[in-house]
């Protein structure tokens, strides 16, 4: 896993933006999606012979990793968070 | 976001594939009743491959390879025979079995007819539509959803759409953009083109939810000046896993079917069955189809009504939309929870179990749950469904809205 703030949690937006693609956050989600499950230590992505699932959202500035582990079921949010918040006001 | 890997697996439908081995557990509808009433054989292309479907004289129905085992010929052409499809080029015949039944050309002392077999499935009929199961025998029981087995009033329209049947599922999975799509989008064509747009659209979500279920993904969300007691928190309506979304408010009830022809090209029908109360309805000889438009004449997409503008947004994503480049947010969980569930369903299969929505005993009818007062809008919301979306362009619209009018004057609790 990569540390949280070297290389930033939140890849710089952008890229090739003449094409509309976002080479470095493809780049960014291959590096820092968890690639291990937490519950049984299976791979997690097809790269490294896994067979889970891992699709990456964002919300602030945390990037959520919403995992399935296709060897034992396990299923959750893997969050990158730059700052740790408690409560927070209705928005 | 996903990498690029993870979009191929989801996508594609090949024979061999993960995705394609779990589609392959599932029925589809691969022609009207209609068609094979009018003419008894036709083509059609699922996952990936091209079938000859067909109905004998004596009402049964038969699926098989459309190219002939012997040269190759398409047996779409075929002749039929009282017991399956004979080929048009030299004659093989097979059964609804794939068995070789006849060899004309060939010497009657060769046991070259027990040595070709067809590859076929199993076919069925319901609700006015011919369903296929092409996968692994002993196929599975048809499931008998509502829509499809209710009394009432049919009606189905269809497109072929050019792209992938996954990006069009995650649709069913995201309450948000019904009020940006079929809301301030439509408000903002209608004002161009000087129609109004239906209202009931365009309430803001102020939250939204997802649960699993038997039958696949129940979406529920609360609307501004509603709550968690009206009927689309209460009750939602579901994504029917793989392929199908179950829709519909103030008794139109519809199931809107997904077929996957392949990665690049899918079927979108939608069967409706009017089913307001305290009227009688017409007898239905055969159920009206109709081909609803997809662009306009100048090749831009009809963005006119509710349907066109959700395959403009599915069909201009791409053949296959690139999930790499896309930047999901938290109001996207469900379309990860969906992916999360077409690979929990791919892993079930490749451990030899039966995925969700297959079932193996018969019942007479699966009842889903489905909002009956649909953004809290009453039963008007009918008319709305009629007119600004694909029933719009039904050969039977006006007799629709006939029959709501006339049922609500004739009983006044609708729900």
């Amino acid at each position: 896993m990569t540390a949280l703030h070297d290389p930033p949690v939140s890849p710089p937006v952008g890229g090739d933006t003449g094409r509309g693609w976002y080479p470095q956050d493809v780049q960014a989600h291959r590096r820092d999606a968890p690639r291990f499950c937490p519950g049984c230590a299976a791979p997690l992505s097809l790269a490294d012979g896994g067979r889970g699932i891992t699709t990456e959202y964002w919300t602030g500035a945390d990037r959520v990793f919403v995992c399935f582990c296709g060897d034992c079921g396990w299923s959750g949010d893997i969050v990158l968070a730059a700052r740790v918040i408690g409560h927070e006001p209705e928005h | 976001m996903l990498t690029a890997e993870q979009n191929d697996e989801l996508t594609d439908f090949d024979p061999g594939t993960p995705m394609g081995e779990l589609l392959r557990r599932y029925w589809y509808p691969l022609a009207f009743t209609r068609e094979l009433e009018e003419f008894p054989v036709k083509h059609a292309r699922l996952l990936g491959e091209d079938f000859a479907v067909y109905k004998t004289a004596s009402g049964r129905y038969g699926i098989m390879q459309e190219a002939c085992p012997h040269r190759r010929a398409s047996m779409s052409y075929g002749v039929v025979e009282p017991d399956g499809l004979r080929c048009p080029y030299h004659g093989w015949l097979f059964g609804l079995d794939g068995t070789c039944l006849d060899m004309p050309a060939e010497r009657d002392d060769t046991n070259f007819k027990a040595r070709v077999t067809a590859r076929v499935g199993v076919a069925q009929e319901m609700g006015g539509l011919v369903w296929a199961y092409i996968g692994p025998l002993p196929a599975p029981v048809l499931p008998r959803f509502d829509v499809f087995v209710m009394d009432g009033v049919r009606d189905i329209g269809w497109a072929d759409l050019p792209c992938n049947l996954v990006q069009i599922m995650e649709n069913a999975v995201d309450p948000h953009h019904v009020e940006w799509l079929h809301g301030r989008y439509f408000d903002f064509i209608g004002r161009s083109q000087g129609f109004t747009a239906p209202a009931s659209f365009q309430k803001a979500h102020q939250k939204v939810g997802f649960d699993l279920f038997e039958w696949g993904i129940i979406k529920r969300r609360v609307l501004a000046g509603a709550t968690e007691e009206d009927d689309d928190w209460k009750v939602g309506h579901p994504l029917v896993f793989p392929y199908n979304m179950r829709v519909g408010g103030a008794n139109v009830e519809q199931m809107q079917i997904r077929v996957p022809i392949d990665r690049h090209t899918t079927r979108f029908m939608l069967y409706t069955t009017h089913a307001p109360k305290g009227v009688p309805y017409p007898e239905q000889p055969q159920v009206p189809d109709y081909e609803i438009p997809v662009f306009d004449d100048k090749g831009r997409h009809r963005v006119d009504y509710v349907e066109g503008q959700d395959i403009m947004a599915w069909v201009t994503q791409g053949k296959v939309t690139d999930r790499t480049a896309e930047h999901l947010g938290r109001s996207d969980v469900g379309v990860s929870m969906l992916r999360k569930m077409f690979k929990s369903e791919m892993a079930k299969v490749a451990r030899g179990e039966d995925p969700l929505g297959v079932i193996r005993e018969p019942r007479d009818r699966i009842d889903l749950p489905c909002e009956k007062n649909k953004f809290h809008a009453g039963p008007s919301f009918a008319l709305d469904f009629i007119e600004m979306a694909s029933m719009r362009f039904s050969p039977q619209k006006d007799a629709l809205k006939k029959l709501h009018i006339e049922a609500w004057e004739a009983t006044e609790n609708q729900f």
